[in-house]
């Protein structure tokens, strides 16, 4: 994270969140199950709503400058 | 009161950080989350990197930086595929398991992925005064030409075409400043994915992969473009370098399905090729 070029904490933590959270090597559950007996525990949709959630906290800043986007 | 219950239920399982391009041991000693100690499980050429982990239900914000953290530190010795966060295993069995389902794969990634690094380019625009002055401009070529019309179906069609050319004209104006800022940035990068308009604002949202050599030049090309100000009214977000999380690629094919492709046209596949070698 030392590398990140990006100077604002928030920028850098929202680049981040919507890497790990997001993109990566994702195993597919079904394809996991079909395994059999392979237990695979991923904690999807609490960990994206509160994404989304500081997500969104943070776009307010860095984005949109604090205003609200034109519908 | 039950789900409060639920979210205190922890217990020990792996925890799955990277794959990488080795089935050594990790020289350095890192640490990982809840202070576990990081290892490399090998399977044949490549690895696994995991640690003993709880499967904790609350998530905090340092657990997903811990977690980047150590996918960058193992970046500066091997070639990375990050997993998504908060990808577990219940025991080392069953990560060896979804390795050998996916050995080729990961193989594949890693290949096509060594010694390059993603950058990240965001651009913002204002997007909102540019659709405004597109609405003006549409007002004033057609001032004087609207007649009374007192059919409410026509004047629906009406606003929905006009609509749709104000959008298609707003849209045509975000490509021609994508294309610049792309060519300007695509010169130094051997792959790219690029998002259009994920918002009013948000003109462009692209990432760029770019080989460790040209690193230093594509950091010079951000500076570049900050300094030149590539088509004026724009504000960009430059970050990097990252692990590839964007230009990882699962085609899901296992072993069997690729042995089963090479049996439908009469090819000898390089795995079976091993097979029969007795390699595998």
């Amino acid at each position: 994270m030392d590398n990140v070029i990006t100077k604002s904490k928030d920028v850098t933590l929202l680049e981040i969140l919507d890497r790990v959270l997001d993109k990566g090597v994702v195993i597919s559950g079904d394809i996991v199950i079909s395994l059999a007996d392979v237990d695979l525990i991923y904690v999807g949709l609490k960990v994206l709503i509160s994404s989304v959630e500081t997500m969104e906290r943070l776009r307010g800043a860095p984005f949109a400058g604090g205003q609200e986007e034109p519908n | 009161m039950q789900a409060a219950k639920r979210s205190r239920i922890s217990r020990m399982g792996i925890y799955t950080y990277a794959i990488i391009d080795s089935n050594s041991k990790i020289s350095s000693s890192i640490n990982g989350l809840g202070g576990a100690v990081v290892y490399n499980i090998p399977y044949r050429n490549i690895g696994i990197v995991v640690s003993e982990s709880e499967h904790v239900q609350d998530i905090a914000q340092e657990h997903i930086l811990k977690h980047e953290e150590i996918v960058e530190k193992l970046m500066e010795d091997f070639t990375v595929l990050p997993m998504r966060f908060h990808t577990l295993f219940n025991q080392e069995k069953d990560a060896l398991l979804m390795m050998k389902e996916y050995c080729g794969d990961f193989r594949e990634n890693l290949d096509r992925l060594r010694n390059k690094k993603e950058f990240g380019v965001r651009v913002i625009w204002p997007g909102d005064i540019k659709r405004n002055r597109i609405i003006d401009a549409y007002k004033k070529s057609n001032a004087g030409a609207d007649m009374p019309d007192s059919s409410s179906v026509k004047s629906f069609v009406k606003e929905k075409f006009e609509e749709y050319k104000i959008d298609k004209e707003f849209e045509e104006e975000a490509d021609k400043y994508i294309a610049l800022i792309d060519n300007f940035f695509s010169r130094w990068a051997c792959e790219k994915k690029i998002e259009k308009l994920k918002s009013e604002n948000l003109l462009l949202n692209a990432f760029y992969l770019v080989e460790k050599e040209k690193e230093e030049d594509f950091k010079e090309a951000f500076e570049r473009a900050r300094d030149i100000c590539i088509c004026g009214d724009l504000k960009y977000l430059f970050s990097g370098p990252w692990p590839p999380y964007n230009f990882i690629s699962l085609t899901k094919k296992t072993l069997h399905q690729r042995l089963s492709e090479a049996d439908m046209f009469g090819r000898i596949s390089p795995e079976q090729n091993l097979l029969n070698k007795g390699m595998l």
